[in-house]
Formats: C-alpha cells, sequence, structure tokens
C-alpha cells in the first residue's frame, strides 16, 4: 500500500474522531428550537438532556397498533394507551373510572346505567376531533367496537366485547348506548376502558380498507388515527416509535414529544438511563441492585402490578403425553392434598425477597392486591410450612416415595426463577421428589402453553392484568372458563358448581358490598382447593431521570404503566 | 474445460443446491415447534391457534407447506415476518444494507489498526513496542466482543457522552431520502453534511468494537510476514545501496508482506459479518444480525428462511467467484478436473 493511502487512512480517522467529538458538542440543527440548548453533559449532570422530548426504553416492539388486533399485554397496548381515547378511562391513582371520550361514568343513580343491567348510556363528549381533522361522533363508536368485533381477530382481544355487547346502538350524534347480554358488573371496568375498545376513526379506517371479517387491516396495523394526546408520526420498526403532541387536543395538552426506544437489552437500558439519553426505562426488580445510587435516577418502587406470577397444575394430562422422565399419574393434582401441598412448599419470601428484590407481595387466589374484592382478611399461602407439605403428600401416598415432575417455563426471566424455587422447595422435602425445570425460549413456551390439553404437568406463566375480579376469576378459577376447561378444574374442585355459582354471581350482582362479600368467600373457598400456586404478586418497580415531573404510574394502565401526557421535564 | 463451460456447469447446478439447502433448513425449523407459535399469544385458545394455522396453511402437511413457501419465493414473495410486522421482502434490503454498512466500516478500522499495528511490531521485532502493540492487538481477541461493547458504551456514551447509540438520530435520519440504504452514501448523495456527520457519529463506537477484535489476526499476520520479509536478501541489497531503513520498509518490505495478510483480511470479513450478530444486539444496530437474533429467539421461520436462503446464494455464488478468480490467476489450477 502506498504511503499516501496510509496518511489519506489517518486523515479520515483523524477526521472521523474530529466530527464525532464536534458532533457530541455541538447542538443538532435539525431538532426543534428549545433543543438548541442541548448538551452532552457526564453523567450526574443536572443539565436535562433532550428537552422537550420524552425518551422510554422499551423492551419489547409492538406487533400491531391496530386496537382491534392488539394481544393483550404485548407492546403495542403501550402506544394504543397513548394515542387513541377509549369511552372511560382509568384514573391515575387508583383503580377509579374517569370519563374519557363519554362526559360521565354511567351509574344506575345517574340514570345511564338502567334498573335492569342491561342498558348502559354514554353522553359523548362534543367538539373532540380525530388526529386526521374528522369529528368525533357516536357512529365512531359503534363503528369501533363492532369493527372489533366483526373482525375478531384471534390475536386479538375481540371476545371482551362479543362476550358481552349484544348492540352499539347510536341514539344521536353524542349519545351511544350499550345493551348487554347479560347484567354484568364488570362492564366498565373488564370492556369499556380494554383497549381493544378504543375508538378509532371512521372515516379513515373506511378510506384505508374498511372492515373485513377474520382480516387484519395493514393500514390500521401501522398507522393510529385516535383522538388522544399524541400523534404518531413515525415508527421505524426495530428502532423506534415516535409520537407528537397533537395541538387540538380536546383536553390537558401533553408536555413532551414521546420516541419509544425498541429493544434495547436491560444492560443497555440501564446505561442509557444512566447517560440520560433514555429518560424512564422498562424495569423489573432484577435492575434495581445496577441502578441503585447513579446520580440523577430516581427509583419508583411503590404498589403492585396486577399480573400475578402462577405456577399451573394440569388436571387434564394426556395418557403418555407427559415427558418420559415423569413418573406422576396422570390424576396426579386431582387430589386437592397434592395441590395445598405444593401451596406449603414453596419458598415464598424467597422468592419475593430474591427474584422480586424485596418488590412484591403474597397473593391470595385469584384476586390481586389493588383491584376490587380482594379481602386483606382470605388467607393466603406465604409462609413456607415444609412440615404440612410433607404431611399432606404422605396422606397423599406421594411421600416417601417420591415423584419426579417436570415444570416448562421460558427461560431467562422470573418464570425460570419461580420454577427453580419451585423445585428447591419440593426437593427439600424428605419424599424423594424430583422436579425438572424446562426453561425453553419463549416461542417454545408458547407454542406448548397453546395446546389442548397441554402436554406438561406444570407451568409458570403470570395472569394478563385486568381492572375487575371477574375477568381474573372466568379466566383463572371458573371450572367453565377458558383455562378452567382446558386445565380441567371441574375434575378437582371439591365442588365445581359452587365456585361457578359464585363466580356467575358475583358478575351480575350490581350491588358492590354485596358482589365484594361473595368475591371473599370465593378466596376462602380458593385457600382450600387452589388450582394454582401464586409465587407472588410482582411490585411496581420503574426507573427514571430525576429531571422528569409529574411521573405518575398506574399499574392498571398497559406497560410500562405510565401515560406520557402526564410527564413534563 | 475451458472456465465458461464451468461457469456454466455452476450455473447450472446452483439452483439444485439452493433448492436443497432450502428443503433441508424449511425441514430443520419444523423440528422446533411449529412456526405458528409467533403468532401466539399467552392466553389463545386452542381453537385460535387452528385459525391461525388455516390462515398460513399452516394445518396442511409439511411438504405442502414447502411448496407453499417455494410458490411465493418464486413470486418474489418471502412471506411475513412477525418480528418486523412486515414482509421480509420489504424489510431485508434496509436491514442488510445496515449491516454491510456497519461490517465495512469494522473492516476499515481493522485492517486500519491491524497493518499499522503488525508493521510498527514487525519493524521493531522483540523490542518493548513489538511486546505491547503485541498485548494491543491480541487483547482485541481475547476479549469476548459482548463485553467489550459494553465496556465501550460505559466509557464512551455513559461517562464521557462521545459517542451516542443506535444507528442515527432519528430527526436527521428523517432529514433525508435513503435511495440506497447505506446511511453514509444516502447522506453524500443528498448532500448533507448534518447527516453524514451523524451517521459517522454513530458509527464510531460499534465500528471500532467490533473491528479491533478483528485486528489481531491481521496484525499478527502483518508483524510475521513483514518480519519474514525484513530478513530477505532484497531487503539487504537495498539497505546496502543506501536506502534509508524508512524507505527499505515502506517501499519494498511491507508492500511484499502485504500480500498473505491480504488473504487473512479476507477471512477477517467473515469473522465480521458474524459478530455483527452480537454488536448489533448491544448497540441497537438495525440490521440483519439483530433482526435474525430476535427471529430466532421468537420462531420467526420466514425470516430465518430467507436469512438462510440469502446466506447460502451468497455463499454458493461466491465460492463461484473465488473458484474462477483463483483459475484466472493461477493458470496451474485446473476447474473441473
Amino acid at each position: 500500500m502506498r504511503s499516501s493511502t496510509w496518511r489519506w487512512a489517518a486523515l479520515l480517522l483523524a477526521l472521523t474522531m474530529v466530527a464525532a467529538a464536534c458532533n457530541s458538542a455541538t447542538t443538532d440543527t435539525t431538532q426543534p428550537a428549545e433543543n438548541t440548548e442541548t448538551t452532552n453533559t457526564p453523567t450526574g449532570g443536572d443539565e436535562v438532556k433532550n428537552p422537550g422530548l420524552l425518551v422510554h426504553a422499551a423492551d419489547d416492539e409492538p406487533s400491531t397498533l391496530d386496537p382491534a388486533q392488539v394481544e393483550p399485554g404485548e407492546g403495542g397496548e403501550t402506544v394504543i394507551l397513548q394515542v387513541y381515547e377509549r369511552l372511560l378511562e382509568i384514573g391515575s391513582g387508583g383503580p377509579d373510572l374517569v370519563p374519557g371520550l363519554a362526559t360521565e361514568v354511567p351509574t344506575v343513580d345517574n340514570g345511564l346505567i338502567s334498573a335492569d343491567g342491561m342498558t348502559y348510556t354514554f353522553k359523548l363528549r362534543e367538539g373532540v376531533k380525530f388526529h386526521d381533522g374528522t369529528d368525533f361522533t357516536a357512529s365512531d363508536v359503534k363503528y369501533s367496537w363492532d369493527r372489533a368485533m366483526e373482525m375478531d381477530l384471534p390475536e386479538g382481544a375481540a371476545g371482551v366485547l362479543s362476550d358481552i355487547v349484544t348492540e352499539v346502538r347510536v341514539v344521536d350524534d353524542f349519545t351511544v348506548e350499550v345493551e348487554l347480554q347479560k347484567a354484568s358488573a364488570a362492564f366498565l371496568n373488564t370492556t369499556v376502558v380494554a383497549m381493544v375498545s378504543s375508538i378509532v376513526s371512521e372515516d379513515a379506517v373506511e378510506a384505508n380498507g374498511g372492515i373485513v371479517a377474520g382480516e387484519q387491516n395493514d393500514f390500521m396495523q401501522g398507522n393510529m388515527v385516535g383522538t388522544g394526546p399524541y400523534t404518531l408520526t413515525a415508527w421505524n420498526r426495530g428502532e423506534n416509535i415516535q409520537l407528537e403532541i397533537y395541538d387540538d387536543y380536546w383536553g390537558t395538552p401533553a408536555f413532551l414529544d414521546v420516541r419509544i426506544e425498541i429493544g434495547p437489552t436491560p444492560d443497555v437500558r440501564v446505561l442509557g438511563l444512566r447517560a440520560g439519553d433514555f429518560d424512564t426505562i422498562e424495569a423489573d426488580p432484577s435492575f434495581i441492585g445496577e441502578i441503585e445510587g447513579a446520580e440523577g435516577v430516581t427509583i419508583f418502587g411503590e404498589g403492585l402490578t396486577v399480573e400475578p406470577i402462577h405456577i399451573g397444575f394440569n388436571l387434564n394430562i394426556p395418557e403418555g403425553a407427559l415427558p418420559a422422565e415423569d413418573t406422576i399419574p396422570t390424576n396426579f393434582f386431582h387430589d386437592p392434598r397434592v395441590r395445598r401441598a405444593s401451596n406449603h412448599a414453596f419458598d415464598y419470601q424467597g422468592f419475593i425477597d430474591g427474584a422480586l428484590g424485596g418488590f412484591g407481595d403474597f397473593n391470595p387466589h385469584y384476586i390481586p392486591q389493588g383491584i376490587f374484592g380482594y379481602d386483606p382478611a382470605a388467607p393466603v399461602y406465604g409462609t413456607q410450612d415444609l412440615a404440612k407439605a410433607e404431611e399432606l403428600f404422605t396422606e397423599a401416598g406421594y411421600c416417601p416415595d417420591g415423584f419426579v415432575v417436570s415444570v416448562i417455563t421460558e427461560e431467562a426471566n422470573l418464570f425460570e426463577t419461580a420454577a427453580l424455587v419451585l423445585k428447591d422447595s419440593l426437593e427439600s422435602l424428605p419424599c424423594n421428589i424430583e422436579v425438572r425445570v424446562l426453561a425453553v425460549a419463549e416461542a417454545q413456551f408458547d407454542d406448548a402453553h397453546a395446546q389442548d390439553p397441554i402436554e406438561y404437568a406444570m407451568w409458570v406463566k403470570n395472569a394478563d392484568p385486568f381492572a375487575d375480579p371477574h375477568s381474573y376469576l372466568s379466566s383463572y378459577q371458573h371450572p367453565d372458563g377458558e383455562w378452567g376447561v382446558i386445565h380441567g378444574f371441574a375434575n378437582g374442585y371439591a365442588d365445581p358448581q359452587k365456585v361457578a355459582d359464585l363466580i356467575d354471581a358475583a358478575e351480575v350482582e350490581l350491588d358492590a358490598d354485596a358482589r365484594a362479600a361473595i368475591y371473599s368467600e370465593l378466596q376462602f373457598l380458593l385457600y382450600d382447593d387452589p388450582m394454582w400456586l401464586i409465587a407472588g404478586q410482582e411490585g411496581v418497580v420503574a426507573a427514571y431521570r430525576s429531571w422528569l415531573k409529574g411521573w405518575e404510574s398506574n399499574p392498571l394502565w398497559p406497560r410500562p404503566s405510565l401515560k406520557f401526557a402526564l410527564i413534563d421535564k | 474445460m475451458q472456465i465458461r463451460d464451468y461457469i456454466l456447469r455452476r450455473l447450472i447446478v446452483l439452483p439444485f443446491l439452493i433448492v436443497g439447502v432450502s428443503i433441508i433448513v424449511f425441514g430443520l425449523t419444523r423440528i422446533g415447534g411449529s412456526p405458528v407459535a409467533i403468532y401466539l399469544s399467552h392466553e389463545m385458545s386452542s381453537e385460535e391457534v387452528a385459525e391461525i394455522e388455516a390462515r398460513f396453511h399452516l394445518d396442511e402437511p409439511v411438504p405442502v407447506q414447502y411448496a407453499y413457501w417455494a410458490r411465493g419465493v418464486l413470486q418474489g414473495d418471502l412471506g411475513w415476518s412477525g418480528v418486523a410486522a412486515a414482509p421480509v421482502t420489504a424489510v431485508f434490503p434496509n436491514k442488510l444494507a445496515a449491516t454491510m454498512e456497519l461490517a465495512v466500516a469494522s473492516a476499515v478500522v481493522a485492517v486500519s489498526l491491524g497493518i499499522g499495528l503488525g508493521t510498527y511490531a514487525g519493524a521493531r521485532r522483540n523490542k518493548l513496542p513489538d511486546h505491547i502493540t503485541r498485548i494491543i492487538s491480541i487483547s482485541g481477541a481475547a476479549m469476548p466482543l459482548f463485553w467489550f461493547a459494553i465496556v465501550m458504551l460505559i466509557v464512551f456514551w455513559v461517562y464521557l457522552g462521545w459517542f451516542p447509540i443506535g444507528r442515527s438520530t432519528p430527526e436527521v435520519f428523517a432529514s433525508i431520502s435513503h435511495p440506497t440504504g447505506l446511511y453514509t452514501v444516502d447522506a453524500l448523495l443528498a448532500g448533507s453534511f448534518t447527516a453524514f456527520r451523524d451517521a459517522i457519529w454513530h458509527l464510531v463506537l460499534p465500528a471500532l468494537t467490533l473491528g479491533y477484535g478483528a485486528t489481531a489476526i491481521i496484525a499478527r499476520m502483518m508483524r510475521s510476514s513483514l518480519v519474514e520479509e525484513l530478513q530477505e536478501e532484497y531487503v539487504d541489497a537495498a539497505r546496502a545501496k543506501g536506502l534509508a531503513e524508512r524507505l527499505v520498509l515502506r517501499r519494498h518490505a511491507r508492500r511484499n508482506a502485504l500480500m498473505p495478510t491480504v488473504t487473512v483480511i479476507g477471512l477477517s470479513f467473515g469473522f465480521l459479518l458474524q459478530g455483527t450478530i452480537v454488536a448489533e444486539i448491544i448497540f441497537r444496530w438495525p440490521g440483519l444480525g439483530r433482526w435474525m437474533a430476535d427471529s430466532v429467539l421468537r420462531g420467526d421461520r420466514a425470516t430465518i428462511m430467507a436469512y438462510v436462503l440469502f446466506t447460502s446464494v451468497l455463499f454458493l455464488v461466491v465460492n463461484l467467484v473465488v473458484d474462477v478468480v483463483y483459475a484466472y490467476l493461477d493458470r496451474r489450477v485446473v476447474l473441473g478436473s
């Protein structure tokens, strides 16, 4: 190589370094005006980075931004919460409902719920405009709900609507009536505030493919035309999602534009927060050790998420389906003593102190703390009682001869840790028990978990978040419910009909006190006859730059449980 | 055999090889479970799963599924990427461009450092600078890339704040068009110094990290070749005629020492392409590597198939080109015998 080439190479390298240094020290001319003050200060500097912009580092990318297609708990819900609105919203402070696109929360007292609980009336806000400039009317509400039900995409949550709604009627431009299939005390908390019930622009959808039953809408999958405080300006797949303040928003306008950085690894998220390039990050308790003490960073650790981490018992094991190493019979979990023994054996405190870093609590069956109906007086498996566990396994005939059982779980997360705690707990009994933890990739776990019947005796997962106890109990405890059928709860409950009747009764009970009493009774009953082992209720843990103002978190909002419009710098 | 006949024969065989590879890979991707997993949610019922399987023909026998896939490929449809939430063909070119840009930048770093350090060390054999440069170059190969990358981030991103993470500043990136997908090239084509500076600014950290790892092998080869060349008689002759040592090194020894090093540089590019997977994940570089890693973890079979098909074709074509070039350069090589 000629020496001049070397000189050029050296010069190029030097120029690169200089350019980089200049870039880091100078302002970005393409930023908005207020960003001209941006300087890159070392960690700990108190100058606000990226003024006018909130940067959130998320761990997951949405697969869709269409409310009719989004899966509960999935990354798309985070964006839908900010850009679309619903008739009612869950308020900042707790589980209480506040008006959204409707002007009032319907109650029997204000006459917006009919006496029989079958008809709900929503008075709508006037003067609201969609992001495409069209007016919001009752027709959009009917269209949005009918659309989700008609599309009925399996990956979406249309059932939240179609399982309860008979008809949505337009009374006038700013009034809609919803006729239910049966009275439901859970309707507002379960259906109206759900992301699938977000109101989309009828005009925008009709101009871009309309509604086709059973098929996704490609336009709506990547574009958003809502009424919320933010408009979607860009979705650079694999990189970021950009939201801009919507100037014509009817309510209190947002303070900051938003950029959601997609998919930094946990280490990089922590580093980005320390560097000040990320204002908030998707966090869990395992992050705390790395963030504690970082200058300019605030750690938030109050309250509990509403997605209990559970270990499932399969009461519907198909003959010959279990892994070859498993020695348990197919009716193993039909015996309540086995289920209770497992619950007594688990080291709850160890799981909460270790895996959850102390940010968590015990959880009764199966209403999370923070949800209506949770009874603090109800008994809870929260203390490891190995003697009781041994006694019950002995009574059931599995001690001291023991057994081998496999637990399938996603790898490298809290679920795997819960499975390992279970293994440690059961194997510490003098009963010759062997627990095989099968930690697999997420996709492989989903595949196994979606089988009907599932071909494993036990698995670890968490619940979907809901705002109403009926959703938890109908999904996770009802013998004829979604999981009750697949996992064969009817094979195990001492009185399946009683459980079913109580859950069904609570659903239609409009008197709050009477409804709470039913849920309390259920919690006592399900303690004696558990269908799950609830490892714990994870604490809400978040970390953000201390320069943020108005930071609020509500575990009933989709993860990261933030409404960006409330936050300022 | 004439080179032309040889190329023709290889080109005829090429499609069969590609079909063979695709059948093997298609079969292998089915061993890890049904490809429907990418579409599943945790709480989906078996009826809903069946509905999705029917939508994508995943309820058909595997050979039929392969036929659907192959027909799609022939029509230019590589399937839907669940990870990218878009057709594979729509995403692939940009991801490839991002990866190539990073790999080439890393190669520039590796070659510059490798040849520079190798020359410096070779000319000072067994002296202190030789030992120091060896430590520097070998440490690049010895340090695990993921660890070194994190260290680089801590130093240059978190504490010094010199370099950012990611591929671009979104506003700057959006301010120009991207006809080639190569950010640096597009910036130059657009005549935007701001965008070019932004591209380079974002490239420096991942390219240095990745390139440093590939430096060792180049530096070692360069050093040993140079040491060998410096012992040749023509070097003595050059010195004897009074040429300055600096010129002996530059004009004679180094030029000859570069010949075997260039071969190693070619091999190093393969290492760099592999390394982009780790580098792209840690530096949030939106290239093929990160896309593939996500796809493997989430069971995105369409993307995996497209990636494997692409690398297979690339490998086969490059092999063919290498064979032909080799035969052209060295007439002793007889093709197809």
